[in-house]
């Protein structure tokens, strides 16, 4: 499957003899960093491998449209509940630079004891399947071939089917998986004994997949009361994992540490965070380390939580980190939104790349105030597993709430996490293995008769799916009513008959969101900020995100609703739009030649604001590139305008026509052409017109060169009048 | 059955203070191995029907087909012999492949001439 930039991805293809199709490679992919990388005007001292295809920065634009790639790993998460919505989403991210795509499972998943086949619509994520796992990876390949980088796909390896989804896992090509009992113990309440039994049956598979692991540490700080002081048992609880998941088999280099720092501002965050990520950072020397942006602060201000995630993405700077993972600014008031999940990778990226070469200007001071703090939490976590071992070993620490509770420890407050080890979900199904037990598969952890002598386990019937993957079993669907098909029913006809609506989550949801400031109490500027928002036609709005401005001067609030609205895309013919220059080829051409403009607001109109913006250097105007440009003003009549291009030599005239009644603004363009021609100066003087009212086309039947509306910028002018009086120049 | 208690840390750090940072680690991660060495040592020694379910999806059977094989061997208190292994001696025994071993049990024989 091969994709163009200019087709969406089309999901029929990627259905398509999808019980044939095998991953193009396996196992977990770092980007690759190139020291003292020359991008653009810059030399980079922390970038990767540039991409063929992507959405640099806005602000890219100024230096060339560079778009560095820094040397971590970015992920995104992604979970709209349908996966046929979440390829679009991920192509996007990729081509923002997103190169680790992490989806979600849907709510309820871990406690199910089994696989899952076909598609079903899932809440909070997808259902995991072969089917959907194998379509999403199919599309990823594409993907990854199309922005020119490998992209690592990920899911969940825990709930009561962890060996199952391992093996699924390593069959399909998924390339990172979360495993980790204790996120089970603690957060599924899955049975302890039943979680670390599976849990090194999967970490087995994971490692011989070359699956890179993150655990799920991470989660303690989600679900503290004070995240902060959670820290010592982190350290804990990194450790159990690392410690197991190396006895079942794994490579440091693939066990990954998620982390994140606990606190958000107002708390003193960096003074906080910074000494835990260093400690954590000495203490699992050899491990990798996943960066995760804080959640547990999350409010519905989306700008907030960004500035947030900004210091988050700096401490994974200041400290080594392998991979950022980003957060959805949105995920403090809705399943995210698709855009959110390419502003999220902005965010990091944009970071990264301001951080760029930090660490050779500055370093840490870590004696001090830091290396006590380091020193002191360290101690903290090696009396977290001292009391686990007077106590009686894990089962019985989890037993007597050791874990997530809210004091400092040794500090201990009595609201932790308590588990019964022999209940929970799957208690009493772990079976002693009798002597004679076999397992005749690859990977496989623990006693096995058949993994006694040489050779492979699988050998006596001609291997297992894992040497021979031909033999993989694969189901397409056992739903007839829940299943993609299904879905894709209106979309694919919507899309066929050329219908277009707004969306944010899915296929055609018709969910916008508007910012409404109201200048009154916030309780009545609420209720009024949601009626607004009715009579503009939203259905069902609901306010998503509300900021007092003032007590009693008014309050802004953000209200997504559904707009019931499908438009036809043929009502907008595609025109060809030629990119403007860049600013370095427009100087180059201009700066030499000493090119004079005369530019002027005419008629009776004393606005000139537009007419600034195209020529004024503050404003970004075609004075930089070295135009000389001669403002005669406003109200300036028709003959005046041509006066002064006659008298400066000017090669081309600018006139500006913002505000006008009848169609005052063409005669004026007319009356122009008409006085050159009359001079015979039409041949040497390009001329432009500008205003909201004033069109490319309008301006040309009115016997103008060009035309620019509302939107236009010196640059777009700049460029039109560069490429003409070139292409003069070229004969 | 939670504890309260106040912050000792003071008190208890003592005897850590005199270890370097690199005394520190190795004691961090000699307590964490003796901790996970008894589940390490439960996991090579048990096994779970997920387990089991995974073993023969990786010896080619569909989820579907692996999740009611190994529910009948739970039934019959199997397991602990290995799902795998019984089909595979299954199919030895009968010179059958395991496909069709899997599939003869599926449908409900050979239950009592298990080589086990």
């Amino acid at each position: 499957m091969k994709l163009s930039s200019d087709e969406k991805i089309d999901i029929r293809e990627v259905l398509k003899d999808l019980d044939k199709y095998c991953p193009r490679r396996k196992g977990w992919t770092w980007r690759k960093k190139v020291e003292d990388q020359k991008i653009g005007p810059f030399v980079y001292k922390d970038t990767s491998e540039n991409l063929k295809n992507s959405v640099p920065l806005p602000a890219a634009h100024y230096f060339g449209n560079v778009d560095p790639q820094c040397d971590l790993v970015i992920t995104t998460e992604i979970a709209s509940g349908r996966f046929e919505d979440d390829l679009r989403r991920m192509r996007m991210a990729a081509w923002h630079g997103a190169d680790h795509i992490m989806v979600i499972r849907t709510t309820g998943q871990s406690h199910i004891d089994g696989l899952i086949e076909g598609t079903p619509e899932g809440v909070g994520g997808i259902p995991v399947t072969r089917k959907q796992i194998r379509a999403t990876r199919k599309a990823l390949d594409a993907i990854e071939e199309e922005v020119g980088r490998p992209i690592n796909f990920h899911s969940y390896v825990s709930g009561l089917a962890g060996p199952e989804m391992a093996v699924l896992f390593a069959e399909e090509g998924v390339n990172g998986a979360h495993q980790d009992p204790q996120y089970n113990v603690l957060y599924r309440d899955i049975n302890m004994h039943r979680s670390f039994v599976d849990a090194a049956e999967a970490k087995r598979v994971l490692a011989d997949g070359d699956i890179l692991q993150l655990d799920g540490a991470h989660n303690a700080n989600a679900t503290a009361k004070e995240a902060w002081k959670v820290t010592p048992e982190l350290f804990v609880q990194h450790a159990i994992n690392c410690a197991y998941s190396l006895a079942a088999g794994m490579q440091a280099d693939l066990i990954a540490l998620s982390t994140v720092p606990p606190t958000a501002p107002p708390a003193p965050k960096l003074r906080l965070d910074l000494p835990y990520a260093v400690a954590l950072r000495e203490v699992f020397q050899g491990f990798r380390f996943r960066a995760q942006q804080n959640t547990r602060y999350m409010e519905t201000d989306t700008m907030e939580t960004t500035i947030t995630h900004v210091l988050d993405t700096m401490i994974s700077r200041l400290t080594p980190t392998d991979i950022q993972s980003t957060i959805t600014p949105d995920e403090g008031r809705n399943i995210p939104w698709h855009y959110n999940n390419v502003a999220g990778v902005n965010t990091a990226r944009q970071t990264l790349m301001g951080l760029d070469g930090l660490m050779e200007q500055i370093e840490l001071k870590k004696d001090g105030i830091m290396g006590e703090e380091v020193r002191e939490m360290k101690e903290r976590a090696v009396l977290f597993l001292e009391d686990i071992l007077e106590g009686g070993g894990y089962y019985a620490a989890v037993e007597g709430g050791q874990f997530v509770d809210s004091g400092y420890f040794p500090e201990r407050r009595g609201d932790g996490i308590v588990r019964d080890a022999e209940g929970g979900d799957g208690a009493g199904t772990v079976i002693p293995r009798e002597p004679d037990y076999g397992a005749p598969v690859c990977s496989h952890f623990g006693d096995n008769i058949y993994a006694r002598g040489e050779g492979k386990a699988c050998s006596d019937y001609g291997g297992c799916t894992l040497c021979d993957p031909s033999k993989i079993q694969y189901i397409d669907e056992l739903d007839p009513e829940d299943n993609v098909e299904r879905r894709l029913k209106r979309p694919m006809a919507e899309r066929a008959a050329g219908l277009l609506r707004p969306e944010v989550e899915r296929h055609g949801d018709g969910l916008v969101c508007v910012t409404l400031f109201v200048p009154d109490k916030p309780q009545i500027a609420e209720a009024a900020a949601l009626e607004m928002a009715r009579r503009m036609g939203l259905q069902t709005p609901e306010v998503i995100s509300r900021r007092i401005m003032h007590p009693a001067e008014g309050s802004l609030f953000e209200i997504k609703g559904v707009l019931d609205v499908a438009v036809r895309r043929d009502e907008f013919p595609e025109t060809e739009r030629e990119e403007p220059l860049t600013d370095a080829e427009i100087e180059a051409w201009v700066r030499p030649r000493g090119i004079h403009v005369v530019a002027a607001t005419v008629g009776e109109d004393e606005h000139s604001v537009g007419l600034h913006e195209i020529l004024d250097i503050k404003h970004g105007g075609i004075e930089k590139y070295g135009f000389h440009c001669h403002n005669l003003g406003t109200s300036v009549p028709i003959e005046g305008v041509m006066a002064a291009a006659e008298e400066t030599g000017a090669r081309a005239v600018i006139i500006s026509t913002i505000v006008t009644h009848a169609d005052v603004h063409k005669g004026h363009m007319r009356r122009l052409d008409e006085l050159a021609r009359e001079r015979n100066l039409r041949d040497r003087l390009l001329l432009v017109a500008g205003g909201t009212q004033v069109t490319d086309q309008l301006a040309r039947e009115c016997g103008m060169n060009a035309g620019f509306g509302r939107g236009a910028t010196g640059r777009d002018v700049a460029s039109f009048l560069v490429r003409t009086l070139r292409d003069e120049e070229a004969g | 059955m939670s504890l309260e208690r106040g912050d000792d840390f003071a008190s208890r750090r003592e005897r850590l203070r005199a270890m370097s940072d690199e005394e520190l680690h190795s004691y961090f991660w000699s307590l964490v191995d003796k901790i996970t060495e008894p589940l390490i040592e439960e996991a090579r020694t048990h096994t779970t029907p997920s387990i089991e379910r995974s073993v023969l999806l990786r010896m080619g059977f569909s989820s579907v087909d692996a999740k009611a094989l190994v529910a009948k061997m739970h039934e019959r208190a199997l397991l602990g012999h290995g799902a795998g292994r019984i089909i595979l001696e299954l199919a030895k025994s009968k010179g059958i492949s395991v496909r069709e071993a899997g599939a003869a049990l599926l449908e409900g024989r050979y239950w009592e001439e298990l080589p086990i």
